[in-house]
């Protein structure tokens, strides 16, 4: 039970203990072990937890009556295993990566593991106490990792940001479980005193948390400024593993107590806010890895909104998107990662055409792509049908609007992508630039968790049946949730015959689309699409990805205007800056120049003050 | 023989807290001063007066009790004046000597408040528990800088050498806080009765500190602002009380210690190598002074209460302190209070050490200063790690 932490913080102490002995390479492939060590012992506990149910122990005293208590259920394994196996794949990227950075490699490695380890201890502890230390140690891992280059304005400005917003929402998790305290008089989610004492209050403080750290709207507004991290960081905190700490604390409320239906309600609007509000963000981004961050706050509106139906199929299908997001968009992010890394930009108008020169990294990128779309044979796929088939199995038609409404500017913005870094003729920007393919263990973690998208997306049934299924029954639940082949059949019975039919069609048609831009010679130009009107004499065979941001900004201009809680946050901060920069004049001068006339004329209010309570 | 008969029994007689903390002071002077070495901080005076008052606080809160740690406890304080009157500028002079008048009369108050309180589980007649309370919150509020009485705090920051400010708020104001702790438990009356008072107080504290040290662009002050803002938080523990108030009072007195050094500690070596004093207009100190750079970084989240830093050890037992007098809405004040030091904090931290450097090169940082930072660094991320190590000593 406890194998996969000790692993990954012996791995910790031996970055650090070997950091002036090891090379760069060598302190990678330290870190992979220690990553895949702690995946195989996660794997190993499936047996047990499917047979018993849960794994339960004390470890040990952290604090004064605070033991670090663990209870690793089925839904613990899941994120269990979203830590352990995609942070291996990634680790196994930075091999390569990482070989040839010039300061800080065993920092990087010594805070990833750290972020395994907390993630871990996170998701197996039934002290909510310890539980929100875990929360924080992630926090101050993505912190430290966005401002791996802390030289860099962009990047320290970015963890910045990442700091204060998802540590001060983190207030609301600390705040809850003091109160709970206050009220049943532990900190063990697994005493059912702690269940009783739940209220709307504590729910709504837990959920401020969880929004700030799964980038929720209106929350949500860290993530594109994390983009200056590494991108290994990215793809293993801002798709696998930080963002997804959220979800894990929105699905355990479920097994502490019994949720009010309001709570499903709010759950189900923040999760469709977020849906429409990063696929619409996303669509003007010309930064790769800034559109893949505002796909992250719309997938993840997707994994929330599941959860918030608060059916057995619901929870089913946020935990098996949430599994799936993982991969994919883990693949995405090393993908562009590979593009950086090549080309030194990731901004989509200066690429273009390299599929020439990064063949792999191309197909590997389509797969991924056709998964987040939601193109059948992949886990994007299963994981859209259970979802759509919970949302029409509870009749939340609006969900399923919603949701197809976003799956639409999904492929949109995702062929843009596509389109704009790999086909077509190469960027004159890249011209002397030497644009090469990635390396052989950035190739290698890249088509693992490609490979494994497509694993999940032709036998989903292995996923649901040994660990999504099994994570809804710890959650309390009579499961009854089960999948097919391919995903087509849920066990449900009632939503495929009125919304699948349609949307596999949609889904075919999208994946045809992929298979010919993958059968398109890498250097032809791509007829595109141009709204109707035949393109001006004189105009680009193409669009570029500019065109399509600058299409999408002018046409949606007051939705972005709305929708972006920046200028809130912007307007409070100079309001109180100027409030405190008023006060202060106001009264320093004052009080420094007399500090004795003001010490004793304070000094009788304050004896006015005793003599009259 | 005769010697070690009086030590045990100093020792039997002195609580394992007081003992524990007379421990950890010396550990802190022995810090203060390695430090001192590379990076000078005054002439020989000031080691002469440092030497004075680490022994008389490190004697006084481990090896005596009762009047005759009172006694000690203030003639360090008077120490601490001297030391920063000894820095010789003319803005240092005139912090002394606003700082001996108020400590003078806070003293004054204190030990005023104390005789007539009598240090007795029951108050004195009417109206002579009025004047003693009164005497009380303005002695306690003038020595340890509650607002509104904290103005000596800016002025000695922004005056002294960064080690001296930070030996007086880490080692003689900590000192002189466990006596109001002690209070706490001897006359509990005092606060009880006064509830509102002492809250009140508190409150201002943490809130007028926050405040205040966002406006600053001096790192001293706005190092000093956070001082009294944090001694919000501690004075809450205390007035909560015995159980989980007091314990998150002493444990986060302890740990404001810890990181006050570490603060005061990074300003003084970035000072000390880039000459001249930290302000919000310099930028990416961390190319220039790596090891100052981390110290503040920890000592930062080791003030706001970051998991997994020490902090976090008192900072939850005040929230939990917090819900238990005053339910979700003290919660939700302490948080806000916290929210702004973390905001002032980060802005310090991204503005001054991260991002671009606007420095030219300086050597390297004396390696001796340094490892004095990193060392208590790294007391402070294990004592995080492990705070069963100092708690045990708390109850």
């Amino acid at each position: 039970m406890t194998i996969p932490l000790i692993v990954l913080l012996a791995g910790v102490v031996l970055q650090i203990a070997l950091a002036r002995v090891l090379t760069a390479r060598s302190k990678g492939w330290l870190a992979f072990l220690s990553g895949l060590a702690a995946l195989a012992a996660a794997l190993a506990l499936i047996p047990t937890i499917r047979s018993d149910g849960s794994l339960d122990g004390t470890l040990f005293t952290w604090d004064q009556n605070v033991p670090v208590v663990y209870h690793v259920d089925a839904l613990s394994l899941v994120f269990m295993l979203l830590a352990t196996g995609v942070g291996s794949a990634i680790l196994l990227y930075c091999v390569d990566y990482m070989a040839d950075e010039p300061g800080g490699v065993t920092r990087f490695y010594a805070l990833i593991l750290t972020f395994i380890a907390g993630m871990v201890n996170l998701v197996c502890s039934s002290s909510l106490l310890i539980a929100y230390f875990s929360w924080e140690v992630i926090g101050l891992c993505s912190y430290f990792l966005v401002g791996f280059w802390y030289k860099e304005t962009a990047a320290a400005n970015g963890a910045r940001k990442v700091l204060l917003m998802t540590h001060i929402a983190g207030y609301g998790f600390l705040a809850a479980v003091l109160l709970l305290f206050h009220s049943a008089g532990t900190f063990l989610w697994t005493d059912p005193a702690l269940g009783a004492a739940f209220s709307s209050g504590i729910f709504l403080l837990l959920l401020i948390a969880a929004m700030a750290k799964s980038v929720i709207f209106p929350l949500h507004t860290w993530i594109p400024e994390a983009m200056n991290a590494p991108t290994p960081v990215s793809a293993l905190l801002h798709s696998a593993c930080y963002v997804k700490a959220g979800v894990y604390l929105i699905a355990r409320l479920y097994a502490i107590t019994p949720w009010q239906p309001e709570w499903k309600t709010l759950v189900l609007a923040l999760g469709c806010a977020t849906m429409l509000v990063g696929a619409l963000f996303a669509l003007v981004q010309t930064d790769l890895k800034r559109l893949l961050a505002y796909s992250t706050i719309s997938q993840l509106g997707y994994i929330v909104t599941g959860l918030g139906l608060g059916t057995p199929i619901g929870l089913a299908a946020g935990l098996f998107y949430a599994l799936s997001h993982g991969l994919f968009k883990g693949t995405l992010f090393l993908c562009a990662g590979s593009i950086q890394h090549a080309t030194g930009t990731r901004d989509l108008r200066k690429l273009g055409g390299l599929a020439q020169s990064m063949p792999q990294t191309a197909r590997i990128w389509l797969i991924a792509a056709a998964a987040i779309i939601g193109v059948p044979l992949t886990n994007g796929f299963a994981a859209k049908w259970l979802f759509y088939d919970a949302a029409l199995d509870d009749g939340a038609l609006p969900v399923v609007i919603i949701a197809l409404l976003v799956s639409t500017v999904t492929a949109f913005y995702m062929l843009k992508a596509t389109v704009g870094a790999f086909y077509g003729e190469p960027s004159p920007s890249l011209a002397g630039v030497h644009v090469h393919e990635a390396g052989p263990t950035m190739r290698a973690g890249m088509w693992t968790l490609a490979a494994l998208s497509l694993l999940f997306g032709i036998a989903p049934q292995i996923l649901m049946k040994w660990i999504v299924a099994p994570a809804v029954t710890a959650l309390g639940f009579t499961s009854g949730v089960e999948t097919s082949w391919l995903g087509l059949s849920t066990g449900s019975g009632s939503a495929q015959a009125t919304g699948g039919a349609i949307l596999v069609l949609a889904a075919l048609g999208t994946g045809y689309v992929i298979y010919r831009l993958s059968q398109i010679s890498p250097a032809t130009a791509v007829n595109a699409f141009s709204g109707g009107d035949p393109l001006p004499e004189g105009a680009p065979v193409t669009l570029t990805a500019e065109d399509f941001s600058d299409f999408a900004g002018e046409a949606l201009g007051p939705v972005y205007a709305v929708t972006d809680p920046d200028r809130v946050y912007l307007r409070a901060w100079q309001g109180l800056r100027s409030a405190i920069a008023s006060l202060d004049s106001a009264v320093t001068p004052r009080v420094e120049a007399h500090p004795l006339a003001l010490t004793a004329g304070l000094a009788i209010l304050v004896g006015l003050l005793v003599w009259i309570s | 023989m005769n010697l070690m008969t009086s030590l045990s029994t100093v020792v039997s007689e002195s609580s394992h807290w007081d003992l524990f903390m007379g421990g950890s002071f010396l550990v802190l002077f022995a810090a203060i001063a390695t430090y001192a070495v590379p990076v000078p901080q005054g002439d020989r005076r000031w080691w002469g007066l440092v030497a004075a008052i680490g022994a008389l606080v490190v004697v006084g809160m481990s090896a005596v009790d009762g009047t005759a740690r009172t006694v000690m406890l203030d003639l360090a304080a008077f120490l601490a004046v001297a030391l920063v009157w000894v820095q010789g500028s003319a803005q240092a002079v005139h912090a002394a000597r606003n700082y001996l008048v108020l400590l003078a009369a806070g003293i004054a108050a204190m030990t005023a408040g104390l005789l007539i309180a009598g240090e007795s589980v029951t108050p004195p007649d009417a109206p002579l528990d009025h004047l003693a309370v009164g005497l009380l919150v303005i002695g306690f509020s003038l020595k340890l800088a509650f607002v509104p009485f904290y103005v000596w705090l800016p002025l000695v920051a922004e005056a002294a050498a960064p080690m001296t400010t930070a030996l007086i708020v880490a080692t003689v104001d900590i000192a002189a806080f466990n006596e109001l702790a002690h209070l706490r438990t001897v006359s509990p009356w005092i606060f009880e009765q006064y509830e509102a008072l002492w809250i009140g107080v508190a409150l201002l504290s943490m809130f007028g500190g926050a405040l205040f040290a966002l406006a600053q662009r001096d790192l001293k002050r706005m190092l000093a602002f956070s001082t009294i803002d944090d001694m919000g938080y501690l004075l809450l523990g205390v007035v909560v009380g015995p159980g989980v108030g007091l314990e998150g009072a002493l444990v986060g007195a302890l740990s404001h210690a810890l990181f006050k050094v570490l603060l005061f500690g990074s300003v003084g070596l970035a000072e000390h190598q880039i000459g001249h004093a930290l302000t919000l207009n310099d930028r990416g100190l961390a190319a220039r002074c790596p090891a100052a750079t981390v110290a503040f970084i920890a000592g930062a989240l080791g003030m706001i209460g970051v998991p997994p830093i020490f902090g976090f050890a008192g900072r939850w037992r005040l929230y939990l302190a917090g819900a238990d007098y005053g339910g979700a809405w003290l919660i939700g004040l302490m948080a806000l209070a916290t929210a702004l030091a973390l905001i002032y904090y980060v802005r310090a931290i991204h503005t001054v050490w991260l991002g671009q450097p606007s420095t030219p090169e300086t050597p390297d940082e004396p390696p001796l200063a340094s490892a004095v930072l990193l060392t208590l660094t790294v007391l402070g991320l294990a004592l995080g790690l492990l705070p069963s190590l100092v708690t045990a000593y708390v109850s």
